[in-house]
């Protein structure tokens, strides 16, 4: 006889990084907002919305949330989080191995850099089907579009992705050489 | 420069085309270079993007769930309470289980003064009058004596492991709490009872050779402080309205409740040990669901 507040827990504990990651891909890094915002989300599912949905539902009911708390943070000026970040990052502590963590870190700008070229609603599609493994029709359904835009977001997000990187390596091997 | 399949590579790769069109895509990719190419591309975005890791401290999972949980239930001040176990804490909490003995004993007398002036209290043939079935027109007439005393302060004893699960039959309502106790205050400890039997259950659980169980204990700890409130609350409740087998259960609960609360944040395993087979011993978790479930049937 597993309790609401249990139920909830398990959740929490399975769901909460990957909708961390989510938001921090969508906000283009800033972790802390990204934890922030997650929080929020499964607060607003806690007081709201828990209880009342069909099972399963709740998992596409946060991303949806999170993903309109994110897009209030665009509307939002960018400037304070940027700087709250940078600060956060300097006070980081330093990694264990320094030269493991710069690659991954490169790597993870890298990937975040190239995400945000693309406008948010290709970007939301694309993460939630490469990161969350979620089909076109529970895209569809997180974002509220049908499952033919779904599609067509995700290859042109691809392919716009594709032809930057492509442009990417060309610039590094014309540095390199 | 894009062959016209491009698209459907990226359904492809997603698993999201039909059978039939899969095949027909796969045929193509053996003769069109373009195709191979964008596929490898794709899948190469892919492993970037969904090898992204999110910069997510361990330590801020827990603390977030905590201060979730904790949330609803109390504002800034009650969370700040509840964690720093103050004197204020204790004030607060004394003020609130007076008020409510206060309240719940004006709330329940006006019953009881016509349930005595009545020779047959409650006619329903499937409420077990406990502790004395047999015997129910006697109570307004003959004087209390220690036999048919239905309403002790206290528990005589401690019940044994089960003994409650033997008194409830599957077909019969149990207890008494209908004609003596209000609906709130059955409800409360319905609730009651399956947190408390939700903490027993995470608490027994608890690995101790994980090296995130502190965290783990950390968070049953603050739960069983929540708990600890409300099981006075309600055990002197259920005294004052001489619910005995609710009291006794309640009285049970409570030495455990303080002594997780009261664990260090780094246990040992003996001590955890010990409460752990407390807990089995007076086989406290089943009495936890079978009474919350028959309080709950009780409200039904």
């Amino acid at each position: 006889m597993a309790s609401q507040d249990d139920e909830f827990t398990m959740l929490f504990q399975d769901f909460y990084p990957s909708l961390c990651r989510f938001l921090e891909c969508l906000l283009g890094g800033r972790a802390p907002l990204a934890q922030d915002l997650a929080q929020e989300s499964f607060l607003q599912l806690h007081r709201t919305a828990w209880g009342t949905l069909p099972p399963g539902e709740a998992r596409f009911w946060l991303y949806r949330v999170a993903r309109n708390l994110a897009i209030n943070e665009f509307r939002k000026s960018h400037t304070r989080y940027r700087l709250f970040d940078r600060v956060v990052e300097a006070m980081r502590p330093a990694a264990r191995n320094p030269e493991q963590e710069y690659e991954t870190r490169e790597r993870k700008e890298l990937v975040l850099e190239m995400l945000q070229t693309l406008p948010e609603d290709q970007r939301t599609a694309l993460l939630l089907r490469e990161q969350e493994q979620l089909s076109y029709r529970e895209i569809g359904q997180v974002l509220n579009i049908s499952e033919s835009k779904v599609k067509v977001d995700i290859f042109r997000a691809r392919a716009a992705l594709r032809e930057r990187w492509s442009k990417k390596v060309k610039v590094a091997s014309v540095g390199v050489s | 420069m894009n062959c016209g399949f491009t698209e459907k590579i990226s359904s492809l790769i997603d698993g999201e085309l039909s059978p039939a069109e899969a095949r027909e895509v796969e045929r193509h990719l053996l003769g069109c270079a373009q195709c191979k190419e964008a596929r490898a591309d794709f899948l190469n975005l892919r492993s970037q993007i969904s090898g992204f890791e999110a910069s997510l401290p361990g330590e801020v999972q827990n603390r977030e769930l905590a201060k979730i949980l904790n949330k609803p239930a109390a504002s800034g001040a009650r969370l700040r309470l509840s964690w720093n176990w103050g004197y204020g804490a204790v004030a607060l909490a004394s003020i609130a289980i007076v008020a409510l003995i206060i309240g719940l004993s004006f709330y329940q007398r006006p019953p009881e003064e016509v349930a005595s002036k009545s020779p047959v209290p409650v006619p329903s043939p499937t409420v077990a009058p406990s502790p004395e079935p047999d015997t129910p027109q006697q109570k307004p007439e003959t004087p209390p004596s220690k036999e048919s005393a239905p309403k002790p302060r206290r528990p005589a004893r401690e019940p044994k492991p089960g003994e409650q699960f033997a008194r409830i039959p599957e077909n019969v309502q149990p207890v008494v709490p209908e004609r003596t106790r209000s609906a709130d205050a059955q409800t409360m400890t319905a609730l009651h009872f399956e947190r408390a039997e939700t903490l027993l259950r995470a608490f027994r659980n608890v690995r101790l050779e994980d090296p995130d169980s502190a965290s783990e204990v950390r968070y049953e700890r603050t739960r069983a402080k929540q708990l600890i409130y409300q099981n006075m609350m309600l055990r002197r409740e259920a005294d004052t309205s001489g619910d005995v087998q609710i009291a006794s259960l309640l009285d049970s609960l409570e030495p455990i409740l303080l002594d997780i609360a009261n664990l260090p944040d780094k246990p040992d395993d003996d001590t955890v040990r010990v409460i752990r087979e407390r807990v089995e011993r007076k086989n406290i978790v089943a009495l936890l669901q079978v009474n919350s479930t028959a309080l709950a049937r009780a409200l039904d």
